[in-house]
């Protein structure tokens, strides 16, 4: 930060409001102006007017889908971090899903060493499916440790689902010997549907639109919660792969493509893929997925299905 | 509504989002030109404003004030992270140039459009050079040496017609602060 001036800091609050200066000037003068009885009205009531340009904007159409999409998942967002600052809170009630159960057939790529020590230690969930290694890899920098799963149901219809297990847990009699193992089973699956919400919410979170590379339309999400660094990968509307052919999902940084598996969507097109693999915060530069020959490639040959910037 | 939010209502977050989610959209597709993009800042902005809303002050602005600032900046921040302004579409989009004197808006509300055309009229009375540095600054995310560099002038009269421009606008403008509320 650097040193202003009263009147230095007074000449650039109309500069400051406009975020038309450097950081490092609007730092500088935000901390004159918190301080200032002057600067600071002045700059609020400057960034009051710079803001009532913003409705000069013309309205731009919103889809629905889009609208509520967002909406909903703010709303699942913020519900899931309140209850988690109030573990005593009563069951959550969580909207309908509107997308339907998917189940992804998924494959690990095997450990390999090289680039993939700059990104750190990765850790498996144990709820994956044992994965195959494949062969033949030169620089692919995907951990054994990683361990992508199919996960049975999509995060919209596990919040609903968790409202019924709850249900069912009150009503059953944990004191007979048949019940208690039901009531069990049912908590452990909880634990696990908590802990996937749990992954896709908070301000760590970094979520990547995946879109076709010729209509832009978007086919799905990989979020990302830098915090946990718990991965999940939702898609609809994929077309199957051609014979002998899968999909294969690379995270892309500066300096590797790491496959995160394949998978092959349900027959709706639908997938979910969950992960869990540690990457430096700001490693990740995209996300795509390509076609490749059944068990997965070493580095990406076939052509790019879906993709979105980080 | 950000009262309740600070409260951990999460029904308040939806509440704000009704309200005020498409003059955000508005304003941020058209900075990014881009929808998907548009829909993460959007989200990312109704987030920042849920963590901070025990950190809102009235006092220092409308909420719609408050939001729009999150969600421009987002945007900004965006664009210059992808270095993606350039000059030749930076002079392409001219909010200001040629705004009519009155424009029946059918999408937005009464109340909405009657915001609308006093910041046309506020912006109307300024002078064109006055208008194109402000434009350059709000809608194209320049900086100050950047639309020197622009518009060929010293940034000692970019700073100068800045600083003008947002004067003479404020007091005009301060009169709708409740209604943007």
């Amino acid at each position: 930060m650097i040193e202003v001036s009263h009147e230095e800091a007074f000449s650039e609050l109309a500069a400051v409001a406009l975020d038309s200066v450097s950081k490092e000037v609007s730092e500088s003068v935000r901390a004159h102006a918190a301080l200032c009885p002057e600067c600071g009205p002045e700059l609020a009531a400057m960034e009051e007017t710079a803001a009532m340009l913003g409705h000069l904007v013309p309205p731009a159409p919103m889809s629905p889908g889009r609208k509520a999409g967002i909406r909903s998942r703010l709303v699942m967002r913020a519900r899931s971090e309140a209850q988690s600052i109030t573990p005593n809170a009563t069951t959550p009630t969580f909207g309908r899903p509107d997308i339907s159960r998917g189940v992804a057939s998924l494959t690990g790529l095997g450990h390999k060493t090289g680039p993939q020590r700059e990104l750190g230690e990765s850790r498996g969930i144990t709820t994956g499916r044992a994965s195959s290694p494949s062969r033949g890899f030169n620089w692919v920098a995907f951990a054994a440790s990683i361990a992508l799963v199919a996960v049975s149901a999509q995060l919209f219809r596990v919040t609903t689902e968790l409202n019924s297990m709850r249900a069912r847990i009150a009503e059953a009699d944990t004191t007979t010997p048949v019940a208690a193992p039901v009531a069990e089973s049912l908590e452990a699956k909880i634990a696990e549907k908590d802990a996937m919400i749990a992954a896709m919410s908070g301000p760590d979170v970094m979520v990547v639109p995946l879109m076709t590379q010729s209509t832009r339309q978007t086919m799905g999400r990989m979020t990302w919660n830098r915090a946990s660094n718990d991965w999940i990968m939702v898609t609809y509307g994929l077309k199957q792969p051609r014979s002998g052919m899968t999909y294969q999902v690379w995270l892309v940084t500066d300096t590797a493509r790491i496959s995160a598996g394949t998978f092959r969507p349900d027959k709706d097109g639908r997938t979910m893929m969950r992960a869990s693999y540690a990457l430096p915060r700001d490693a990740l530069r995209a996300v795509a997925i390509t076609e490749e020959p059944e068990g997965g490639a070493s580095s990406p040959t076939g052509p790019m299905v879906i993709s979105g910037s980080a | 509504m950000i009262r309740r939010m600070a409260e951990a209502d999460e029904t308040a977050l939806g509440a704000l989002y009704d309200q005020w989610s498409r003059s955000l959209y508005s304003l941020v597709v058209h900075l990014l030109k881009d929808a998907d993009e548009a829909e993460d800042v959007v989200e990312e902005t109704f987030w920042q404003a849920w963590r901070k809303a025990s950190t809102y002050e009235p006092s220092k602005g409308a909420v719609s004030t408050w939001l729009l600032t999150i969600g421009r900046r987002k945007a900004l921040d965006r664009l210059r992270a992808q270095k993606r302004r350039r000059e030749d579409s930076v002079k392409s989009e001219r909010i200001f140039a040629d705004i009519p004197s009155s424009e029946p808006d059918p999408s937005r509300s009464a109340e909405g459009s009657d915001v609308r055309e006093q910041v046309r009229a506020a912006i109307r009375e300024l002078p064109d050079e006055q208008r194109e540095v402000l434009e350059l600054g709000y809608f194209s995310g320049l900086s100050q040496t950047e639309i020197a560099d622009a518009t060929g002038q010293p940034l000692g009269t970019v700073k100068t017609r800045m600083r003008l421009a947002m004067q003479k606008l404020r007091e005009p403008l301060s009169m709708h602060r409740g209604v943007t509320e």
